[in-house]
């Protein structure tokens, strides 16, 4: 067991792992970052240490709603294949190779297409005249700091450049550098969509908080992104979020698909409103506290399963 | 033929919604192709509803597997991976992730028992068929696949081809959440990108990402403010933000129930007439005008 005072603020890690929560969802916009946010600082303040990583590196919100003071910045690279024409002898064993076409040679002159280039080096181990090397070109960045609001809260943030697109090997940084720091729980505030950004973002987390809302378009996303959960086998709650505001009835949905409704957000104009503008629900209105108890049990109830001292500490922190 | 992308860095904003509804009003006065980009959430088939489509799959890239009885156990495999997609679990078998592997085939290349094939699957598909509003394509990409800027490509270009079969006047564009590589395949060679911004913080950090994305490919932008009234502060730093970088603000409209709710309809909007009834919708057609007149396309509606 780790000692309390470790605990009120977040250390490098010494082979402590927290419990890792993903909050992800198909659809885009249907509230990731609002229950992220909210469920850090409900848990940062009832005494648990908290890191919450954004790793929607495309759009990344999270430090809107709890600014924190940057302490450290890194410069996030990818490698990718870049050739010396003047040793290459236009033998094209490269171009046969790669899988994805990033290589060829034209005009007797080899040209790599960094925007698909994977970086896995095929070219680079294959060329018989040692033409072809390796440099890193960056992708983006990843900053880290203590939140303004609490000292046990600290924030992760991955931010894609403008223009690139190695979203993935951006989010594969940001949680490494989350999984650096010491911590009661991880909180990873996902990409919408279920391609390989979605993926990085949520594998080998210890419980998938999936948040939609009543619509057509939300229960079809919903679909897909158990889908993906499933097939990762982890455990899955879903909250339905501006509950009310449509017909779309979620929960039979999710009957039928043998997972648990594990919390609900009501659809009230004032939530939108403190959004809008920055703020915390679980500040400004009084009874989400409620709605964020609820979905926080679900997840002590998983980590009582899978990290039982974790789920010790977010039921004694929590004052229950 | 003009091209407009619907699009916007922050999820939610109302991206399908509005697409659907240009393509109603569209549909009136010239012959439009519609594309749905967004192939890791396709709503636009939902929305606007989709008779007769004919699909083909989708190829994936290629995907490591081992034949454990011919594996030697050697290792040389992992070491080449630099995906992390090869672990040896604890009695010593070589494992393949089939998540984290890319297909480069570098561990192909180094077994020496020969024990690793590259195999290649579906990994999604891409369809055209009649929806309420005209031709539209669109793909879905199996969960858990990578290449998700790739479907996005070919289904543009299975929308090029049906524009160009039907003589379109307008391929319109329902484009992905975003600004990485699914946006930027969805937005390639088009005339205009009509980003829908919402009035949070979220928002305009968000449209000031897509903007930069759209000055970097040289694109024309006008910006649409979708739930205008939700917050009056959030409108001012939106209408701020675009006053700054000369961007057209060509319409704002308010939060209205009547547009709300068209997504929570499952099956009932493909027939639906946007009127001009309510304020809300009375805006979603100057916005349709104003991009009419951006483009040179008739929108009259």
């Amino acid at each position: 067991m780790r000692s309390r005072a470790a605990a009120d603020r977040c250390e490098l890690a010494d082979g402590y792992a927290p419990f890792i929560l993903a909050v992800a969802s198909g659809k885009g916009g249907t509230g990731k970052t609002l229950v992220a946010t909210n469920l850090a600082v409900l848990w940062a303040d009832a005494g648990l240490s908290v890191l919450l990583a954004d790793c929607d590196v495309e759009a990344p919100n999270s430090h809107l709603f709890l600014p924190a003071r940057t302490d450290k910045l890194t410069s996030v690279e990818s490698k990718v294949a870049r050739p010396d024409s003047q040793a290459c002898n236009a033998c094209g064993t490269c171009s046969d190779l790669c899988a994805f076409g990033a290589v060829r040679i034209l005009g007797g002159t080899p040209v790599v297409f960094e925007e698909i280039c994977h970086g896995c080096g095929v070219c680079v181990s294959s060329c018989p005249t040692g033409a072809m090397g390796e440099c890193s070109l960056r992708v983006g960045e990843v900053s880290t700091g203590v939140a303004k609001r609490s000292q046990r809260l600290r924030l992760v943030t991955g931010r894609l450049d403008i223009g690139q697109v190695k979203a993935p090997s951006l989010i594969g940084a940001t949680r490494e550098e989350a999984e650096r720091w010491d911590a009661d729980i991880l909180v990873l505030d996902a990409p919408p969509g279920v391609a390989c950004s979605a993926v990085a973002a949520v594998r080998h987390a210890d419980a998938l908080l999936l948040v939609t809302e009543p619509t057509a378009f939300g229960l079809h996303d919903l679909e897909l992104s158990l889908m993906l959960g499933s097939d990762m086998g982890l455990p899955i709650g879903v909250v339905v979020n501006r509950d009310g505001s449509g017909p779309t009835d979620i929960a039979e949905f999710a009957t039928a698909q043998r997972v648990d409704v594990v919390g609900r957000i009501p659809f009230d104009r004032r939530i939108a409103e403190v959004y809008a503008r920055g703020g915390l629900i679980v500040d400004e209105l009084p009874e989400a506290t409620s709605w964020l108890r609820t979905i926080s049990s679900w997840i002590e109830d998983v980590a009582e399963g899978s990290a039982p001292s974790a789920a010790d500490g977010l039921r004694e922190r929590a004052g229950r | 033929m003009k091209s407009v992308v619907i699009a916007s860095g922050k999820g939610g904003t109302g991206k399908t919604t509005l697409t659907a509804l240009f393509a109603h009003l569209a549909a009136k006065s010239c012959c439009t192709v519609l594309v749905d980009a967004d192939v890791e959430g396709s709503n636009l088939p939902i929305a606007l509803g989709v008779e007769e489509a004919s699909c083909e799959d989708f190829k994936g890239g290629a995907k490591a597997t081992v034949d454990t009885e011919s594996c030697k156990a050697c290792g040389a495999c992992q070491t080449v991976c630099r995906f992390g997609a090869i672990l040896r679990d604890e009695a010593g078998v070589y494992v393949f992730d089939q998540l984290s592997c890319e297909g480069c085939g570098a561990c192909a290349r180094v077994c020496k028992a020969g024990a690793i094939k590259m195999e290649t699957g579906a990994a999604g598909s891409m369809c055209a068929g009649t929806s309420s509003a005209g031709r539209m394509s669109f793909g879905s990409l199996l969960p858990g696949e990578d290449l998700s800027g790739k479907l996005v490509t070919e289904v543009r270009r299975l929308g090029l081809k049906e524009a160009d079969d039907c003589d379109a006047d307008l391929l319109l564009i329902d484009g992905p959440p975003g600004v990485g590589c699914p946006a930027i395949a969805a937005l390639a060679d088009t005339d205009l990108l009509v980003a829908i911004a919402e009035p949070t913080v979220s928002g305009v950090h968000d449209l000031a990402r897509l903007a930069e994305l759209a000055y970097r490919f040289d694109l024309g932008v006008a910006v649409i403010l979708n739930k205008a009234d939700l917050s009056a502060e959030g409108a001012d730093w939106i209408r701020e933000f675009c006053a700054e970088r000369g961007l057209p603000l060509i319409a704002e409209i308010p939060y209205a129930p009547d547009i709300a709710a068209l997504p929570t309809m499952r099956f009932g909007w493909r027939d639906y007439e946007p009127g001009t009834a309510s304020p809300g919708m009375a805006a979603v057609v100057s916005a349709w005008r104003a991009v009419g007149g951006l483009i040179g396309v008739d929108s009259r509606a």
